[in-house]
């Protein structure tokens, strides 16, 4: 066992070095697209946190990841030159001026009835704050509602999933302060006291890289927890757990809000690196993508569910250019999907994993006196 | 009451107009073992439902030592010092049988609480004794899934020797199991009388003589009697209600 949490690391360890390494060997094209994706391999993170480990099967996390992306993308919108000097010296939104009723005053304050709620938002820190804060604050009211009320499986899945195309029924529909359909675009650049993170520079793939390592490490250290077992053992048995005198809605509330977190996160940096917020990112198609990538790297492992993310966007680009495959791509993802689930349900990481216990099992049959070696190395582990 | 580990006064739960338990008054003592038996029906198990929280009394108490517990949600009630089996054996099923035992011997409730590594050496000692005592110290590493059947019922009973509660609840702790699976369980059973106060819904009689001090007939939802082995093979209501007039085979 220990032996095997050691490689564990040592396979964390090697994908972060490798995520380090990337810079010297890219352009900054393909930098900027590999930063992409390493967003999307957070959100395959926030995905096999809850659906792995919590075995909650959340169907909208785009909400939590458009929820965050929306928040930054507010506070960068008000940070764009271009977009601002459309019509008016004033600091307002150019969309918001297209669309002003005549007449209106050219304040952020009062040009339209909802405006005002953009104010806040000149403060970049403070759309970095909302754009944690927002999730998780939906997350914890959603999970109170429904795990107190033990709704479980299927049923939360289908509420998770109303509740994402809701959501993104009402931001198109508030059109006047959240541009609809277009979504927020020519936005500003992330600026952290002077440096500001183009995305086509290195320091912002290192943003990225250096806030997923993060998050993939934490994650990892926050399931080694006692609180990360009990959650696998409610996910398991909740009744079982809940007659051991734990407070189960409260490990589903907490994790569910962590991986809403992640995801709020995760849209923070898809707006730094590409640019823009939009609608689509609460789209189902969006949702259901994150849980076919945890499902092909393996939902029940944070590595491989972030590695899944990224193999799927990468082989999708590589793909789609081919000009074969141009139309075809989507049907060998979608291939790629049945044959996992088929003949690998726990992923690429359950492939991988198999592969080091035949390696590690090897060794102790390789020697005369393999019972008492292994029982004292585990004794001394303890 | 001063010795009295669970006062049962009057409770009853009515199920829209069908009183599943009516009227039940029992103490049971501290580091007694009781057994309630009873034919399909007679409110065994619903008993064990309302004084473990899973089904709310509709009228009557329950008291923990001096503590009224009645109706409290079900983590609680397991909080204060009732520990649980269920009649289809659960555990969980992905972890491995000594993580299994890890869960249950996290003392704290909440999540916050439990936001630390490791279990510390008393936790890893007793889990140690816990797994000797179940048998099942060669299986520790294995997935829980793949234990047998009988394997599994006494990871669940493991897993409330280490909850380690004062009153342990015991829903057919033998069903479905071989026979020496069964006497395996009364050596388990009669390993906790003393430390622990016992209650065990049970059906099979060999278990019953093996481990039983006083015995509980419920029918109905009501007692019908109380007393040990003899007394209650002997009891003539007993027999007409439940055993039959073939007495306890």
């Amino acid at each position: 066992m220990p032996m095997k949490r050691k490689i564990d690391w040592a396979i964390y360890a090697a994908f972060v070095v490798l995520v380090m390494l990337l810079p010297l060997v890219m352009d900054a094209f393909w930098l900027n697209r590999v930063a992409k994706y390493l967003v999307y391999g957070m959100l395959g993170v926030a995905v096999a946190l809850s659906w792995g480990y919590a075995g909650i099967l959340n169907l909208g996390q785009g909400l939590f990841f458009g929820a965050g992306a929306y928040m930054l993308a507010m506070s960068l919108k008000l940070a764009s030159t271009t977009s601002l000097q459309q019509g008016s010296d004033k600091p307002v939104p150019d969309f918001m001026l297209w669309n002003a009723e005549p007449g209106a005053p050219t304040e952020l304050c009062c040009i339209n009835k909802a405006s005002f709620l953009w104010l806040p938002f000149q403060s970049q820190w403070f759309g970095v704050a909302m754009g944690l804060i927002l999730p998780v604050l939906l997350a914890t009211i959603l999970g109170t509602i429904v795990f107190r009320k033990r709704i479980s499986g299927v049923f939360v899945s289908i509420i998770t999933l109303a509740l994402v195309l809701l959501v993104r029924l009402v931001v198109i529909d508030s059109q006047p302060v959240t541009n609809g359909f277009n979504g927020l675009t020519d936005l500003g650049w992330f600026n952290v006291a002077g440096l500001e993170f183009d995305p086509y520079i290195v320091p912002t793939y290192y943003l990225v890289a250096v806030s997923l390592s993060l998050v993939l490490v934490g994650t990892r250290l926050l399931i080694d927890t006692r609180s990360g077992l009990i959650l696998q053992a409610v996910r398991d048995d909740q009744n079982r757990a809940r007659y051991l005198g734990f407070d189960v809605p409260a490990y589903q509330t907490f994790f569910f809000a962590v991986s809403a977190a992640i995801a709020g996160f995760a849209g923070m940096l898809y707006v730094i690196v590409s640019e823009f917020a939009s609608p689509t990112f609460m789209d189902l198609t969006f949702s259901i993508t994150m849980v076919v990538w945890a499902a092909v790297g393996g939902r029940a492992s944070i590595l491989g569910a972030c590695i899944g993310a990224i193999l799927i966007n990468t082989i999708s680009a590589t793909v789609s250019e081919t000009e074969g495959f141009a139309e075809a791509w989507k049907a060998i993802i979608g291939l790629i999907f049945v044959l996992v689930v088929l003949y690998l349900p726990r992923g690429l990481a359950g492939l991988a994993h198999d592969f080091i216990d035949r390696l590690l099992a090897r060794k102790p049959t390789a020697s005369p006196q393999a019972l008492p070696v292994s029982e004292t190395s585990s004794q001394l582990a303890e | 009451m001063a010795q009295s580990a669970l006062t049962i006064d009057g409770l009853s739960v009515d199920f829209e107009g069908f009183k599943a338990v009516n009227g039940v008054t029992m103490t049971v003592d501290d580091g007694e073992l009781r057994v309630l038996l009873g034919a399909n029906g007679a409110g065994k198990t619903t008993l064990m439902d309302l004084i473990s929280g899973k089904t709310k009394s509709t009228d009557g108490r329950v008291y923990l030592h001096d503590t009224d517990i009645t109706n409290w949600e079900e983590h609680k009630i397991a909080r204060a010092g009732i520990g649980r089996k269920f009649q289809i054996p659960s555990v969980f099923k992905e972890l491995t049988v000594r993580r299994n035992l890890e869960v249950a011997s996290c003392k704290k409730p909440g999540v916050f609480a439990n936001l630390r590594f490791g279990f510390g050496t008393d936790a890893e000692r007793n889990v140690d004794e816990v797994l000797e005592l179940i048998g099942l110290t060669e299986e520790q590493d294995r997935i829980a899934a793949y234990l047998s059947h009988g394997q599994t019922q006494w990871l669940e009973l493991g897993l409330l020797i280490t909850q380690n509660p004062k009153i342990i609840l015991l829903d057919e702790p033998t069903a479905g199991m071989t026979q020496a699976e069964t006497h395996k369980t009364s050596e388990i059973v009669n390993n906790l009388k003393g430390r622990h106060t016992i209650i065990v819904v049970e059906h099979d009689m060999a278990f019953v003589r093996e481990i039983a001090e006083r015995i509980t007939v419920l029918h109905l939802g009501q007692v019908l009697a109380e007393g040990n082995v003899e007394q209650i093979e002997n009891n003539p209501k007993v027999r007409e209600a439940y055993l039959g007039s073939k007495g306890i085979s």
